[in-house]
């Protein structure tokens, strides 16, 4: 015991450990290479010759408006009529309707799952549902509704939902076991019953958790939104899809090219939004400037 | 100890307690009550070192946590033993040493969750107004009006523990129990709390137990004024100092 006291011991030993677990890490990895480290070798050039002769330059005929339907947008708006805007609107959409959808399914669950607001044998069971929900990926649920209810982005939006009340659920029964004991004191002492609980003490109090968590699964579901496509459930995957089996992997890069933006500028949106939404009373809000330019160019100039 | 009021009836005490025991662990107990009774209209206050044990004395005779063994009874309500979850609801307010105000919702949301809890139903406040008229009256009393909409997190430490106040006051409970209610005001603000809650004590004939650091202010609020010393709640003789000062902070 009264080595532990010793603070370069102290350091000594985190340090160790830290070795070991890169240790550790690297010999599993040697083990899954398993002898043939040639191949990993290769990998640059065979990147290089992929990406020069079947990847570069995109083709940005994807924003370009399709042959058929025949497009009645103005010139200027014409671009609405492309692969590339269509599939991404439906992506946007099925995004936005499955969070919306997701969250109300699993609010009610997941105030089921928090330990703090009820016994175990209510908790588990609810974790457990919310795990079954988890467990399988959003692609595995497209599949599954594509089965059931045809190929479209109803399926897409199905398929989005279950995997939100999963994944949201967890995120939302945590943040609500993170909550300070004294709110819940007060109220048990009033004798309060779970529903007042819930809706006047344990929502409100981790709102700021709730919506940033919201906000999250939102640019989540965007990103996993191009991924349902694939399998046939709406959306801009579809048409990644569709140029993957024709080898147009030109076309399959601006289509990527363009997902990159949409999730960059979401996520500098969910920058500002969350701002709202923090703690810290202290904590300066975000401005739309700083949101595109990293705040270190202009701020050097601004007056004190 | 009987007690009787002026036509001779028998006044029940509202705290009973015969030789409980405090504390978390069986192995390492607090301290004991050996016998603690409060009546009607008592304002008992509480004393004693940091951490020896006032908070779970409060949280015991809430029935948050239970005690390791006797007997005791809250509000009228027990079973042999330890269990008094089966108080009534809105009976009992609880003024917790952190508030547990709800930080992220209005001031109004807060004392609002103190006035419904008044009601048997859950619903009541939906078809009638007089929740929120008792919550009107429990922030004007303490002089938060101007913060009625205002969002918790955004108020001072003194305001907060007024609103704490507002929220127990709308419940119009007939135990309250004060962790330090009175710290972190200013004097003029103190006095103002304290004259609502006493005002309030006096008028319904409720109990209030007061955990106090402050012994002058102590001396002035109590009616009783209790010590945790030697692992006992001990009753402080009225003009002695002693005890508190081998058992208090100061």
């Amino acid at each position: 015991m009264k080595l532990l006291d010793n603070y370069y011991f102290r350091i000594f030993r985190n340090l160790s450990i830290l070795l070991l677990v890169i240790i550790i890490t690297w010999s599993v990895f040697s083990n899954l290479v398993d002898g043939d480290w040639g191949s990993l070798e290769n990998s640059l050039d065979n990147l290089s010759i992929f990406f020069y002769e079947s990847l570069w330059p995109p083709n940005w005929k994807v924003i370009e408006p399709q042959a058929y339907p025949i497009c009645t947008e103005s010139s200027f708006f014409e671009f609405k009529c492309s692969t590339a805007w269509i599939g991404m609107t439906e992506t946007l959409k099925i995004a936005f309707v499955a969070t919306i959808f997701g969250m109300f399914l699993s609010l009610p669950i997941s105030l089921l799952a928090a330990t703090n607001l009820n016994p175990f044998w209510i908790s588990y069971p609810a974790r457990i549902l919310l795990a079954s929900f988890r467990t399988l990926p959003s692609i595995i649920w497209a599949i599954l509704f594509v089965i059931l209810i045809g190929l479209g982005p109803v399926s897409g939006t199905l398929a989005m939902t279950f995997y939100t009340i999963g994944y949201l659920g967890k995120l939302q029964y945590e943040a609500f076991e993170g909550i300070s004991r004294d709110p819940l004191d007060a109220a048990d002492a009033m004798r309060l019953n779970k529903i007042e609980k819930s809706i006047g003490v344990v929502i409100p109090e981790s709102a700021n958790n709730l919506i940033s968590h919201l906000i999250f699964m939102f640019e989540y579901n965007v990103r996993h939104g191009t991924v349902i496509g694939i399998v046939g459930a709406g959306g801009i995957g579809y048409y990644i899809n569709l140029y993957l089996k024709f080898l147009q992997y030109d076309k399959v890069i601006a289509y990527l090219i363009i997902i990159f933006i949409t999730v960059v500028i979401i996520d500098l949106i969910s920058i500002y939004a969350r701002s709202f939404f923090t703690e810290k009373e202290n904590l300066k809000r975000a401005s739309w400037k700083g949101v595109f330019i990293p705040e270190f160019l202009f701020s050097k100039y601004k007056k004190e | 100890m009987i007690i009787e009021d002026e036509s001779n009836k028998i006044i029940l005490p509202i705290i009973s307690a015969k030789n409980v025991v405090i504390g978390y662990d069986s192995k390492k107990p607090l301290f004991e009550l050996e016998d603690f009774s409060v009546y009607p209209g008592e304002i008992i206050v509480l004393t004693g070192k940091s951490g020896i044990g006032k908070t779970t004395f409060l949280k015991t005779v809430a029935g948050l946590i239970k005690p390791i063994s006797g007997h005791l009874q809250v509000l009228n309500y027990t079973k042999l033993g330890t269990d008094i979850s089966n108080i009534k609801r809105g009976e009992l307010g609880y003024i917790p040493q952190n508030l547990g105000l709800v930080r992220h919702a209005t001031v109004m949301h807060n004392v609002m969750l103190g006035a419904n809890a008044r009601y048997k139903s859950f619903w009541h406040p939906f078809f009638s107004n007089d929740a929120k008229e008792s919550a009107f009256t429990a922030i004007e009393g303490l002089g938060i009006s101007e913060y009625k909409y205002k969002i918790v997190r955004k108020l001072s430490g003194g305001e907060r523990r007024r609103v704490a106040t507002a929220r127990t006051l709308a419940q119009k409970p007939k135990l309250i129990l004060a962790d330090e209610f009175l710290s972190e005001l200013d004097e003029t603000t103190k006095s103002v709390v304290q004259n609502q809650v006493l005002n309030y004590i006096s008028n319904s004939k409720a109990s209030i137990i007061i955990v106090e650091h402050d012994l002058e202010r102590a001396k002035q609020m109590s009616d009783r004024l209790f010590v945790i010393s030697d692992g006992k709640l001990l009753e402080l003789p009225p003009d002695n100092d002693s005890m508190f000062l081998k058992g208090g902070d100061k």
